[in-house]
């Protein structure tokens, strides 16, 4: 098992040159069953990350760019009236499928951004009376450009709580930059890819995650960081039940691709950033600063 | 303009108005029956002023309506009282002050100062009174203005259940200090003079005795005085109250010359006894007093203490007049304690006969009047009767056609013959009056003596209740060879009225007057006496609790009083009590207890802050690590291999990992190591 992962991570890697621990954050989000929300700015690789992902995992892909104009059925699918049957037919939006990347997500309305993230939620969708379950596995990968941008709708925070972890990918290295420049084509990579397992695999990995053992001591910590988020006059918000949740299964992925049994106070660390920092974030106040200040504050071994 | 606006802001909430107002009125409730009438009129006056004031209506009272207020005041406690440097006028002046704050009350600056005024003017409450029911008041109103101060704060907190809840939190916090306090603060004496109150004479004996007095005293059920004894306890019989003894007869009134007007010269000018010092210079007989005893006094408002014969009593204020009794210096405005020791008659020697001038004051009897009276008792000694005799004759005239009443027929100008000679219906001040009567008549000196007699043995708390309907009237003769003896005329008629007391004796006629029959309902009077032995030992436990007691007390908890040890007993709860609640501080912070592999590791990263490298709250164990390997090398394969162990105990919950860290521990010295 251990090596299917590593050979996930290093096959990612190839296209994605110096990310690895975003990449593998990715991976952890998905092994932990819950969808990524990517916030970068234009061009930094976000596409070719989730690309990559699909590819890997052998997942079936569909992409969709948000507009402003878009419409939750763009998004979900519609029933067409067929006249050679004389009956609806329903067309599938690109909601059906295992991996879906919603490109700059904030682009588009609320209204579909509901309806889209309902469907996350739910892992179904409801469309003219009738429900339809979405595929299984199911993981949305969204992007969104920084807030400050024109033309954006703020994804309100009951909304980006729906997403397990938010990453930023960053500048690349100056390696991986050079790399580029000397002509390694992230596409043609990309086209290389075959896929390293299949759904079945992904699912016992999935399950897998579950059985990463977290001791007393390491609940005791997760205890004292969820307090801290809650008490500290810092936070304006504190962590939800449901976000100190998130954390936990997302550092038990975590450990499970660092080929651990039982969680570490650095996996939780690791994951941190990525769970915590959209969920504590408030107006004015950056949630990535107060996470790692927060890390720095609360004492792994004791009160 | 802007003035009105500054002010219209600084004004206080409604609620902390009315919470401000009812504080007040449960302070001055109490006070109103001691205060001037007219000053609930201007406390009234205030309150609706500043109520107008609050509803807009009219403008804080200015400068010149303020000074009107003040002179008016003043004014109206100079007219109340004319004089100024007693405990009244100045109770008076207090809520006067208070009354007018309410007029420019207008900061949160006013309304505490207001507020504390309060608390001071309810502890004057208790120089008045000191009864249970007062107490119980007493701490109401505290609880009232403890919950108007909590209730300035603002919105949230002047909700009544609120301010009532913290204010009934803090008193209850304060109640170990209180009780502290109670028992160290050092009693000083009143710095005050005791209020003169006239109006409360109404009830005891008097100065005085005319017929009639007693029937008045018979109707009063209230409490006189509650005896203890350190010792045997006298026999119904013996149980004759001392106070007051009447030489003067004017035909109608018994009275004591100079005893009138409250204040006492007894004891000092008059000679009672020949030798001009009198009985007091008599050494105290080698013989130890028969009883010892202390009493406790209701508030009589007049001098009179109350004791068996032949008393002596080392409480501070006390003394003793010619006349065999005690006397207090002032009159007794509160409930009074005082020792005593009573010696028996027969045990001090009679070496002293009556003086020329004693002679006659008890020989005195008015100029006309009574004339059978006069003419049986010159009758009597013409038969060469001794006094004795004499006296049994008398007694033995009352033994045989009398009766004891307490409804006697009037009786008009000769009131010893008309009792003697055709009414004989009487009670105690009538057998005592006409004894006496005939005995002067027959050349036998002899007094009334005033005061109660008997008394209920109260057996659950050991004590003599004493009460007012107890009152009795007595006669003393002199008798050469045994001084002054004791008769009881009406023992003679009414033996039951002495040996069970007046409620036996006259049963149909006992308290007949009294609106309700109440005494005649067992359980009501066994419920008065319940209360009659709390309010003894409220008395005995709290209010008596003087300088003397409180010395024996801590005599008792220290064995000896010194300022270390003083201090110690003080000191010695208090930091007690703080070290508890440190612990408890330190306990309840710290949270669940350290599993032991995360004390193991603990121990490990003081070991490595010795040499320096201090791990920081947010450091993992593995980083940590790295940086003992990146620090000291030496000291970073050691590491590697506690940490790793470590991680297995806490994290994989490994018990044998959690052993090895244990054995790792135990040989890592990186002091020496790493140097």
């Amino acid at each position: 098992m251990q090596k299917v992962i590593s050979a996930i991570v290093a096959d990612i890697g190839k296209v994605l040159l110096g990310k690895e621990h975003q990449v593998k954050l990715a991976l952890a989000c998905l092994l932990a069953r819950g969808h990524l929300l990517i916030e970068d700015l234009p061009g930094m690789g976000k596409t070719t990350l989730a690309h990559a992902l699909a590819q890997v995992l052998g997942l079936s892909y569909n992409r969709v760019q948000f507009t402003s104009d878009m419409l939750p059925a763009d998004i979900l699918g519609v029933s067409v009236f067929e006249r050679d049957s004389g009956q609806f037919r329903f067309h599938q939006g690109p909601v059906f499928s295992q991996l879906l990347l919603a490109d700059e997500i904030n682009r588009s309305s609320p209204k579909t951004q509901s309806a889209l993230l309902e469907a996350m939620e739910e892992r179904q969708v409801s469309i003219d009376g009738e429900t339809r379950q979405l595929p299984e596995p199911f993981f949305v990968i969204a992007t969104q450009n920084p807030l400050q941008q024109s033309g954006t709708f703020v994804l309100p925070e009951s909304q980006l709580d729906r997403f397990l972890m938010r990453i930023s990918l960053g500048y690349p290295t100056r390696e991986a930059e050079r790399a580029l420049f000397q002509g390694v084509d992230p596409r043609a990579q990309l086209a290389q890819l075959n896929p390293r397992i299949n759904s079945g695999g992904l699912k016992k990995l999935q399950a897998l995650v579950g059985q990463v053992k977290a001791s007393d001591s390491l609940l005791d910590y997760l205890e004292r960081l969820v307090q801290h988020t809650r008490q500290s006059p810092e936070c304006a918000v504190g962590l939800s039940p449901r976000g100190a949740l998130a954390l936990l299964h997302a550092a038990r992925a975590w450990a499970l691709i660092h080929g651990r049994g039982h969680l570490l106070p650095e996996d939780l660390q690791a994951v941190l950033p990525a769970v915590a920092g959209h969920r504590l974030q408030s107006d004015g106040t950056d949630g990535g600063q107060l996470v790692e200040r927060m890390m720095h504050q609360v004492d792994i071994i004791a009160a | 303009m802007s003035a009105a606006h500054s002010q219209l802001q600084s004004l206080l909430p409604r609620e902390s108005l009315l919470w401000i107002f009812a504080a007040q009125l449960v302070v001055l409730l109490p006070q109103f029956t001691h205060l001037p009438l007219w000053l609930v009129g201007a406390w009234c006056l205030a309150v609706y002023w500043r109520l107008e004031v609050f509803y807009g209506r009219r403008e804080m009272p200015g400068r010149l309506v303020k000074l009107l207020a003040v002179t008016l005041a003043v004014a109206g406690l100079a007219l109340t009282y004319r004089r100024w440097f007693a405990l009244e006028p100045m109770v008076a002046l207090l809520a006067v002050s208070f009354t007018l704050k309410n007029i420019e009350l207008a900061s949160r600056r006013d309304a505490l100062l207001s507020l504390m005024l309060a608390y001071f003017l309810a502890a004057t409450l208790f120089i008045f009174e000191q009864t249970i029911p007062y107490a119980l008041y007493g701490i109401f109103s505290v609880v009232i203005i403890t919950a108007a101060l909590a209730a300035q704060q603002g919105r949230r907190s002047a909700r009544p259940g609120r301010a009532f809840g913290l204010s009934a939190k803090l008193l209850a916090q304060a109640v170990p200090v209180m009780l502290l306090l109670f028992v160290v603060i050092p009693r000083l004496g009143p710095l005050w003079a005791v209020p003169q109150n006239a109006g409360g004479a109404s009830t005891g004996i008097s100065d005085s005795m005319s017929p009639g007095d007693f029937t008045r005293l018979s109707k009063s059920g209230k409490p006189a005085l509650r005896i203890t004894f350190d010792g045997p306890v006298p026999p119904p019989e013996q149980r004759y109250w001392r106070g007051l003894v009447y030489t003067h007869f004017d035909g109608r009134r018994w009275s004591e010359p100079g005893a009138g007007d409250g204040v006492v010269h007894w004891g000092r000018g008059r000679s009672g006894f020949h030798g001009g010092g009198g009985e007091d210079a008599q050494p105290l007989p080698a013989v130890g007093p028969r009883y010892r005893y202390q009493v406790i006094q209701e508030p009589s408002h007049s001098p009179w203490l109350f004791a068996m014969a032949r008393p002596e009593s080392d409480t501070r204020g006390v003394r003793k007049s010619g006349d065999d009794t005690l006397f207090y210096r002032s009159p007794l405005a509160s409930r009074f304690a005082y020792e005593v020791r009573s010696w028996p008659r027969d045990s001090l020697p009679v070496d002293v006969g009556l003086g020329s001038r004693a002679l006659q004051r008890h020989l005195q009897l008015p100029e006309r009047g009574n004339a059978r009276a006069r003419r049986w008792g010159a009758e009597l000694r013409a038969r060469g009767l001794g006094a004795e005799q004499i006296s049994a004759e008398v007694l033995k005239r009352f033994n045989s056609s009398f009766v004891y009443t307490l409804r006697p027929p009037p009786l008009g100008q000769d009131s010893v013959d008309e009792f003697l000679f055709s009414t004989q219906q009487g009670f105690c001040e009538h057998f005592a009056s006409s004894y006496v009567f005939t005995m002067r008549a027959a050349g036998v000196p002899a007094r009334v003596v005033a005061g109660y007699q008997g008394g209920e043995w109260v057996a659950r708390e050991k004590y003599l209740l004493v009460r007012q309907y107890d009152a009795h009237a007595w006669a003393e003769i002199w008798l050469p060879e045994r001084g002054w003896v004791r008769v009881d005329p009406t023992a003679a008629v009414a033996p039951q009225r002495i040996r069970d007391g007046l409620q036996s004796a006259a049963a149909d006629e006992f308290m007949q007057d009294a609106l309700l029959p109440l005494h005649k309902i067992a359980f009501l009077s066994r419920l008065q006496l319940q209360w009659d032995m709390i309010n003894y030992r409220w008395y005995q436990t709290v209010v008596s609790f003087d300088q003397e007691r409180q010395q024996g007390m801590l005599q008792r908890l220290l064995g000896e009083i010194s300022p270390t040890r003083l201090a110690l007993f003080i000191g010695a709860p208090v930091i007690a009590g703080l070290l508890l609640l440190w612990g408890w501080l330190k306990l309840s912070s710290r949270g669940p207890k350290l599993p032991v592999p995360g004390r193991l590791y603990l121990r490990f990263c003081r070991r490595m802050a010795r040499v320096g490298l201090v791990r920081q709250p947010g450091e993992t164990p593995g980083e940590f690590a790295r940086r003992v390997e990146r620090e000291f090398p030496r000291l970073g394969p050691m590491a590697e291999r506690i940490t790793s162990a470590y991680e297995k105990a806490a994290y994989g919950d490994d018990p044998r990992a959690e052993r090895q860290l244990r054995r790792l521990l135990r040989g890592f010295w990186p002091l020496r190591i790493a140097r």
